[in-house]
């Protein structure tokens, strides 16, 4: 019961940010179309089975993401210093659903309305059968890796859900992803600071 | 069972080769660390104990195992000193020596009851990803063979690991393939097998890492970080590689970005076995200064990541990516830098 009472709290207090603009890299194939992913470059990709439908709100540890559509076009952003405007409003985390080309940490630079930038560390692990590095959250996992020509079993494709805190007690504007193509992001939600607790 | 049968089946005694694996390890690291872990040492107080760099212009060859490791006097390269410069690891390449008896050597080493890790292509190679897809040179570990029903005995701890048998015939195919040029692997593939195997041995037991012990390698290291040489070793050397790879980029250079893969590779494991051990040690031995100095080299092993992905992708167009290479080259001299500063510091505690 508390488990559900904090995952509501949480929930209540994130909205998923708009990254459909960004998206510029497929890496959810079927399983009969397996070269239509490339989300490294040895045309691997996630076997869609195995993961939520396409635009679906999904809740990882309670955190809501609306996920990206499935074998329809691309579904994440391959980081290379994209700046994704977000709702004005004060934060204290930035939740993303993401894997990485190898394990890897970067910055992110969090742009607030006030003209201030802090970058923070945006850790995320091997999507390649790895373990949670930097420890995260294995939000899915396809239990087998997509090859260009072939299914592979034995080798699982983990999406992870990170976060990076927001420090700052100011308004944030928008978010300046890595520059840096090894990093993926699937989806992003903020989750705002509770009232009262950003003074 | 007749004596000519026994005769022509090899196996090792005890267990089978333990499956040694860490996510930015290649094979080389995964097969040393198998016969270290056979030999009863703990691979990672080995294969983690030095952390250097060395770049040899020229020298890289397109091999899942590459690693610059220095000719000695007498031509040959010994690829267990160069992984583990602090302790009596060696390692010599030989080639059968009579093409009408190509497993005389194997048998040999078996039955001295130790293992033989083999270069392989695995494109020829039945549980591996790539296998009638891929050509990729890799290496594996063998620990038996049963020439009467025509197997080998192959352990493979690269994802998704692998233990067991390969029929005699698909393992020959593999282990004798040219390894021919293939547009899907321009990182791995164009480089003969030609049949190499590895000679492993480890002098004596390592004795126990102490932080007096472990404050000498890493004082070292630190030095040779701080040396300027001839060769491309240090900080020195790495600048003179990046300001190299990056003219090269400019230029619209396509092979300094093929050989950026596998050259950054083996600093890339390197860097993250030498950081997970000094966390390790920092966490044992109650040294918070030290697990910090460890975070940093991983660090380091982290940022060859951007370096060496963003070479992947750019390999078509190395002028569009030179920028990108430039940033991530000074991003990791930074990590290089604040990583031999903190572990300096840590040694100078130890």
């Amino acid at each position: 019961m508390t488990d559900m009472l904090v995952t509501s709290t949480i929930a209540r207090l994130c909205d998923p940010v708009d990254i459909s603009g960004h998206r510029n890299n497929t890496a959810i194939s079927a399983a009969t179309q397996t070269g239509a992913g490339a989300f490294n470059v040895w045309g691997n990709s996630f076997a869609a089975e195995y993961l939520p439908a396409g635009e679906s709100l999904v809740h990882v540890a309670g955190v809501p993401f609306r996920f990206p559509p499935v074998c329809d076009g691309p579904d994440n952003v391959r980081c290379a210093g994209q700046f994704v405007t977000v709702p004005a409003g004060r934060y204290d985390w930035l939740h993303v659903l993401a894997a990485a080309e190898r394990r890897c940490e970067d910055t992110v630079e969090l742009n607030f309305g006030d003209g201030s930038v802090d970058a923070e560390p945006l850790r995320v692990s091997d999507f390649w059968a790895a373990p949670a590095w930097f420890g995260e959250i294995k939000a899915f996992e396809s239990p087998v890796m997509h090859y260009p020509h072939h299914v592979q079993r034995g080798v699982p494709a983990v999406m992870w859900a990170q976060r990076v805190p927001v420090t700052r007690r100011a308004g944030l504007a928008g978010l300046r992803l890595p520059r840096n193509v090894a990093v993926h992001v699937f989806a992003v939600t903020l989750q705002r600071a509770e009232a009262g607790h950003d003074r | 069972m007749t004596g000519d049968v026994l005769a022509r089946t090899y196996m090792i005694t005890g267990p089978e080769p333990e499956l040694w694996y860490r996510d930015l390890i290649s094979c080389l690291q995964a097969t040393f660390g198998s016969v270290l872990a056979r030999a009863g040492a703990d691979p990672l107080a080995v294969l983690g104990a030095g952390w250097r760099f060395l770049h040899l212009p020229g020298d890289v060859r397109s091999e899942e195992f590459y690693y610059p490791c220095p000719a000695g006097e007498s031509g040959g390269v010994d690829l267990g000193a160069a992984l583990a410069p602090h302790h009596g690891l060696h390692s010599r390449w030989w080639q059968p020596a009579d093409e009408d008896d190509l497993w005389r050597e194997v048998r040999a080493t078996l039955a001295e009851d130790r293992v033989v890790i083999a270069a392989v292509d695995n494109f020829h190679l039945p549980f591996r990803p790539a296998y009638g897809d891929v050509h990729a040179a890799h290496l594996v570990v063998l620990y038996g063979l049963d020439e009467v029903r025509g197997l080998v005995y192959v352990s493979d701890a690269m994802p998704p690991a692998f233990r067991g048998t390969v029929p005699i015939e698909a393992f020959l195919r593999s282990w004798g393939s040219a390894n021919p040029t293939d547009v899907q692997d321009a990182f791995f593939s164009d480089s003969r097998i030609g049949r190499r195997c590895l000679d492993v041995r480890l002098d004596a037991p390592p004795p126990p890492l102490t932080p007096e012990v472990l404050g000498g390698f890493l004082r070292t290291d630190v030095d040779a970080f701080a040396t300027v040489t001839a060769a491309r070793t240090g900080l020195a050397g790495f600048d003179a590689f990046a300001a190299e790879l990056t003219d090269r980029c400019r230029a619209g250079d396509a092979t300094a970005l093929r050989e950026l893969y596998p050259f950054g590779w083996g600093m890339q494991a390197q860097a993250s076995l030498h950081g997970e051990l000094l966390r390790r040690c920092g966490r044992e031995w109650g040294d918070p200064a030290l697990a910090g100095a460890g975070r940093a080299v991983e660090a380091v092993a982290h940022a060859w990541t951007g370096l060496r992905i963003t070479g992947a992708h750019g390999l078509g167009d190395p002028r569009a990516v030179s920028a990108d290479i430039t940033h991530h080259a000074t991003v990791l001299r930074g990590r290089y830098a604040s990583a031999v500063d903190a572990v300096g510091a840590a040694a100078a505690r130890l």
